[in-house]
């Protein structure tokens, strides 16, 4: 990949009649990143992938894939990307492993290769049991692993994955994020999509929120954080009130604010990890007990809504 | 090679479909067997419509009298009803008297007494006198007496016919001021009695399609002839379900969109030609195992004889080339698969109305209709197959062969243009 960027999005823009899908997106993502694209329903993220993935041609604007222009040689930027669906496209009627052959033949693979692939990725996406089920017959979950699984065959050098968690259960969803992950970790490049900020937040190297057609921010987690400005918010409640134990803790250093009352103490804190075990050890030593404590790191919900002064949530 | 894989993964959703086996081999097939059956079409060549034998006592009691007692209109029922080709439906003989005819009938030893009055061919000969052959028929029996009502009555339109020519003529000559004398008029109802009695009992003609009302047409038909209408109809239908198919077939299209793997093959590095060309190529087999299956079924179950081998083949490939350019041209019109069960059954209906496919068991179709037929290609394919059937070598087909191709090539660029827009 020629200065170790994989995809480059260049003032992308989709005009679908009246409905301006996509209006201006610049993006870069580097060779063996995780690279998430946050945003509520419309924001123009399937747009976008659809562009770069060359189902779209692009109203203005271009992008390569792989160091190739998704406008001049679009073959070429399919050979080198897997493309993962928002919506289940297999046949239901087919088996799993009948599904992975026919993906895999359509992108090439022939004979010991081909049964080599789909066994790995039958592994990988954990369905090497139920391989000769018709995948029509599977839970939700197990065909959003067959429809991740038929993008993996050819072992692209770049993999776009549309929401690939949604309306799934919490197992299979744990699945494909450790999949994404481990993926990831074999040197593959990953686009991911998705409106949940807590898989954008665990996954990614950079994030980009979208929203209404734009990129309004693009950095990483602790970058975007920094934006808000935003303290972790701790939460805890004493067996005791002892005001000697809050005077002390006002004064540990991170330490921003403190508010007690009866027994329950709301802090604003830089960093949970430093200042709790400051605040277990004294309250030790004086004898308190803390019977609860809750951690409210700062979100990208916070800097969505600082941003676009709505919830990420609502809009939804 | 991506090509053959998209065709056969179609090829095997087609066949793993229980409504495709059904509309590819089972209705064809049941509609013309039920068909053949409602028509009385016989099974096979040698076989026989298989009605029981209707024994009928004849009195003929008719006096030829006058002129020419060369003419006797008794002894010609007593001959139509006596004649050879009947002798598989009815068994006749001559009573002496008109008791002991009903007699036998009360008796059953006979289903029917038919007794011809004394003044028969008097009143088949003049102009205005009548005279009444008295059928007397068993109760119990249905079908039997039935037939013999209707030839009878037929002999006697026959008559009647000839009287009325007679008239016409005489009045005819009187308007242009000559006088027919009665010879004359004797002698024109001779001639048209004779000329009747010779369409009768050639080889075929008017009468089979009045017998064919009450009596299975194949067994009033010369045994020689074997033209039972069980293959036109297997035709029609063989022609029907393959375009159905054809369509059927070519919905795969639009359900691939609808599902997503459409634009997923999109997303290979597969060109859109090589999906299109396996759909048409999956379309195109399929059709070709269905006419394959339907015509050794055909031949198996009713004893087509579909004709010459090359003409069968030539006909067989054009007709899958039209139906599926015909399919793929119907679902390029169609934007969701919600639409494509009343738009197939409609469509493949009307065209296949309009090509006479489900009019094949009527003889004598109107001239007309033949020609609004031939703007369908099922009508082409019709034509073809009748023309195989009556056993035209491969030179005779060319042309309905030749037009099926045009239109099936024309229809499936139709076709692929519109995907393409719509894809692309
Ligand atoms: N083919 C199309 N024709 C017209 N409008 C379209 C088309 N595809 C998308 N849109 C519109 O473009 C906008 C962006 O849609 P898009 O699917 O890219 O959003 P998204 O971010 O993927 O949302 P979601 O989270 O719901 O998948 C929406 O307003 C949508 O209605
Ligand atoms: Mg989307």
């Amino acid at each position: 990949m020629p200065d170790g960027v994989a995809i480059r999005a260049q003032d992308l823009q989709k005009q679908f009649r009246a409905v301006s899908a996509v209006r201006g997106v610049s993006f870069e993502v580097r060779a063996g990143e995780i690279f998430s694209l946050l945003g509520p329903n419309g924001a123009g993220k399937s747009t976008t992938i659809a562009m770069l993935s060359c189902l779209l041609q692009p109203t203005q604007g271009d992008a390569s894939v792989c160091g190739h222009s998704i406008r001049q040689s679009p073959q070429r930027v399919k050979a080198c990307l897997g493309v993962v669906p928002q919506d289940i496209a297999l046949y239901l009627d087919l088996s799993a492993r009948e599904n992975l052959e026919f993906w895999g033949k359509m992108y090439g693979l022939r004979g010991a290769t081909l049964r080599q692939r789909v066994a790995e990725v039958l592994a990988i996406i954990g369905l090497t049991e139920r391989q000769k089920d018709k995948v029509g017959t599977f839970s939700g979950g197990m065909q959003r692993r067959v429809n991740i699984g038929a993008a993996l065959l050819h072992r692209p050098d770049v993999i776009i994955m549309d929401e690939p968690t949604v309306g799934i259960d919490p197992q299979s969803r744990r699945h494909i994020l450790d999949n994404v992950k481990e993926l990831n970790r074999q040197g593959m490049t990953v686009l991911y999509t998705t409106h949940y900020m807590e898989e954008a937040q665990e996954l990614s190297h950079q994030i980009a929120i979208m929203d209404q057609g734009k990129i309004i921010v693009c950095g990483t987690h602790a970058e975007l954080i920094r934006l808000v400005g935003e303290r972790t918010r701790l939460d805890l409640t004493l067996h005791s009130e002892d005001d000697a134990l809050v005077a002390c803790w006002r004064s540990i250093a991170g330490v921003h604010s403190l508010s007690a009352d009866h027994g329950r103490l709301t802090l604003l804190v830089d960093d949970s990890n430093l200042v709790l075990p400051r605040l277990f050890e004294t309250a030790a030593q004086v004898g308190v007990r803390i019977t609860s404590v809750t951690i409210e790191e700062p979100n990208l919900e916070a800097v969505f809504l600082h941003l676009t002064g709505k919830a990420l949530r609502d809009a939804l | 090679m991506k090509t053959l894989t998209i065709a056969a993964k179609d090829l095997k959703h087609i066949f793993q479909s229980g409504f495709s086996l059904v509309m590819m081999f089972g209705a064809p097939l049941l509609i013309t067997g039920l068909l053949a059956f409602a028509f009385g079409g016989r099974t096979s060549g040698t076989d026989t419509f298989n009605l029981p034998v209707t024994r009928v006592q004849v009195v003929n009691l008719d006096q030829p009298a006058g002129a020419d007692p060369g003419f006797a209109a008794g002894k010609l029922l007593v001959a139509v009803l006596q004649d050879p080709s009947l002798s598989d439906l009815l068994a006749v003989t001559l009573a002496a008297d008109e008791a002991s005819a009903r007699t036998a009938v009360d008796e059953q030893r006979a289903g029917v007494a038919i007794i011809i009055p004394p003044d028969f061919t008097a009143a088949a000969t003049s102009p205005d006198r009548g005279a009444a052959v008295v059928i007397y028929r068993d109760p119990t029996l249905t079908i039997g007496p039935g037939i013999v009502t209707d030839l009878v009555r037929h002999v006697i339109d026959g008559f009647s016919g000839a009287k009325i020519a007679g008239q016409v003529t005489a009045e005819g000559l009187s308007a242009a001021g000559a006088e027919a004398d009665q010879a004359l008029k004797d002698n024109i109802i001779r001639a048209y009695t004779a000329w009747l009695q010779s369409d009768e009992h050639g080889a075929e003609g008017a009468a089979v399609p009045r017998l064919a009302v009450v009596a299975p047409t194949g067994a009033a038909q010369p045994k020689s002839q074997g033209a039972a209408p069980i293959g036109p109809i297997m035709a029609g239908m063989l022609v029907f379900f393959v375009f159905f198919m054809g369509g059927n077939g070519a919905e795969s299209i639009i359900r691939e969109a609808e599902q997503g793997t459409l634009a997923r093959l999109s997303s290979t590095p597969t060109p859109l030609a090589a999906m299109l060309g396996g759909k048409f190529i999956g379309v195109m087999v399929s059709l070709g195992l269905q006419v394959a299956v339907l015509l050794l079924a055909s031949i198996l179950l009713f004893g087509i004889q579909w004709g010459q081998a090359a003409t069968v083949m030539l006909v067989s490939l054009g007709l899958i080339v039209a139906s599926a350019g015909f399919g793929v041209m119907l679902m390029s019109l169609i934007t969701s698969s919600r639409q494509t069960g009343p738009v197939l059954g409609g469509v493949m209906t009307l065209t296949g109305m309009l090509g006479g496919l489900f009019t094949t068991t009527i003889p004598n179709i109107p001239a007309g209709f033949d020609r609004v037929a031939l703007l369908t290609p099922q009508g082409w394919a019709l034509q073809g197959w009748k023309l195989a059937l009556s056993g035209a070598g491969v030179g005779e087909t060319l042309v309905p062969v030749v037009v099926m191709l045009v239109m099936g090539s024309a229809f499936l660029a139709v076709g692929v243009a519109l995907f393409r827009r719509r894809f692309a």
